[in-house]
């Protein structure tokens, strides 16, 4: 049982505490797939609330029949298209898959959404962090590459680098602390 | 906050705990706020790497108090938790089809065997078994009668030879011997 699946039957059996981690994991991307529908990024977090609300309502009925976040995708896009309904403004006709959902940059109507602050900030953070990678010591950078870039399990990583799993975890968490710094000397909460 | 409590979160944000580490995992992210910002931190350090970045001038934390706020209303559920039946392949031993073969034809042998008591006892009791043989042979009748008399030597013959030739076919043809229960006497 993976870690979602795990806190889908918390949720399911009463932890309310656990749907809150399922929040954290996910917001990001459920706002950066709801921003391709709704361009105003405070009605964009609205919508992400409402999405995250219809599916604590409906997670009795979540079976696991597929992964949580395709299941909380589809509810994002289905609040989004809604929203837009109920605004009288046009949902897009055609839909975008999962997959497809983060290579969805390009679209027209996501520039309204970017504003110079916040493109000039990702453009900071996507070089402040290749900075950290590119400081971090070899095994260490490798380790975090495999696991994010290259979606590898911890295991695959250990037979990959030749290493102890346990290893594995120590390299990606003092990746992961130095790249936290870089975000947050970019972000201003340097502390 | 100790390291090893940072690198236990950051294994969850990579979604590879299980078991008691999981667990505590978990117990740690709801129960100290320290560590739950260390989890978001973490998980949006991952998100940017995967390129979300369009909320990122949004503090996450806010989303968060601001949905768990709104979910306070909302009804705690109380599902058991229980396993999803799955179908299970039956595994019969190795030798159960070979057993199960061997009582199949075994069972078909008794079967044909106790039929063809029935039938024989049925032949001897109604329609004669020789009676065919009889009406081509008119002049071996010696009395009114439509049944054989055995102790005509002819006919006694002509009996054992039937029953000779019976018993040499079905040595050949694997048929089931019928010849065990074929008898005569001079009562029929």
């Amino acid at each position: 049982m993976n870690v979602d699946q795990e806190l889908v039957q918390r949720v399911q059996a009463g932890d309310k505490k656990a749907f809150d981690l399922l929040i954290m994991k996910y917001q990001q991307r459920i706002i950066h797939v709801i921003t391709g529908f709704v361009h105003d990024p405070v009605e964009a977090m609205d919508v992400a609330q409402e999405a995250f609300i219809k599916a604590y309502r409906a997670l009795p009925n979540f079976r696991g029949d597929s992964a949580f976040y395709t299941w909380l995708y589809r509810i994002a896009i289905n609040t989004s298209k809604n929203h837009l309904t109920a605004s009288s403004r046009r949902p897009p006709m055609s839909d975008v898959d999962a997959m497809d959902a983060t290579n969805y940059y390009d679209a027209p109507e996501l520039k309204e959404f970017e504003t110079p602050e916040n493109s000039l900030m990702c453009v900071e953070l996507e070089e402040a962090i290749q900075q950290a990678i590119e400081d971090l010591p070899e095994d260490t950078a490798t380790a975090i590459k495999l696991r994010e870039f290259e979606g590898m399990s911890y295991e695959e990583i250990a037979e990959a680098m030749d290493c102890p799993i346990g290893t594995v975890r120590s390299r990606i968490f003092r990746a992961r602390e130095a790249i936290d710094k870089q975000v947050k000397s970019v972000m201003g909460e340097e502390e | 906050m100790a390291i090893n409590h940072l690198e236990l979160v950051s294994a969850l944000v990579d979604g590879q705990l299980t078991g008691s580490e999981l667990e505590q995992a978990l117990e740690l992210v709801n129960n100290d706020s320290s560590v739950r910002e260390a989890f978001m931190r973490f998980q949006q350090a991952s998100d940017i790497l995967h390129g979300y970045t369009r909320s990122i001038t949004q503090a996450p934390l806010e989303l968060t108090t601001r949905i768990s706020a709104a979910l306070e209303a909302e009804p705690v559920y109380s599902i058991p938790t229980q396993n999803k039946p799955t179908a299970k392949l039956l595994r019969f031993p190795k030798n159960f089809w070979k057993q199960a073969t061997g009582l199949a034809m075994a069972a078909s042998v008794g079967a044909l065997a106790v039929v063809g008591v029935v039938q024989q006892q049925t032949g001897f009791n109604g329609v004669p078994v020789a009676s065919v043989v009889a009406n081509e042979s008119p002049a071996t009748m010696v009395s009114q009668s439509n049944r054989w008399t055995v102790a005509e030597p002819e006919i006694e013959d002509r009996l054992n030879n039937y029953l000779v030739d019976h018993n040499e076919y079905v040595g050949t043809s694997g048929m089931f011997s019928y010849g065990r229960v074929v008898s005569y006497g001079t009562e029929q």
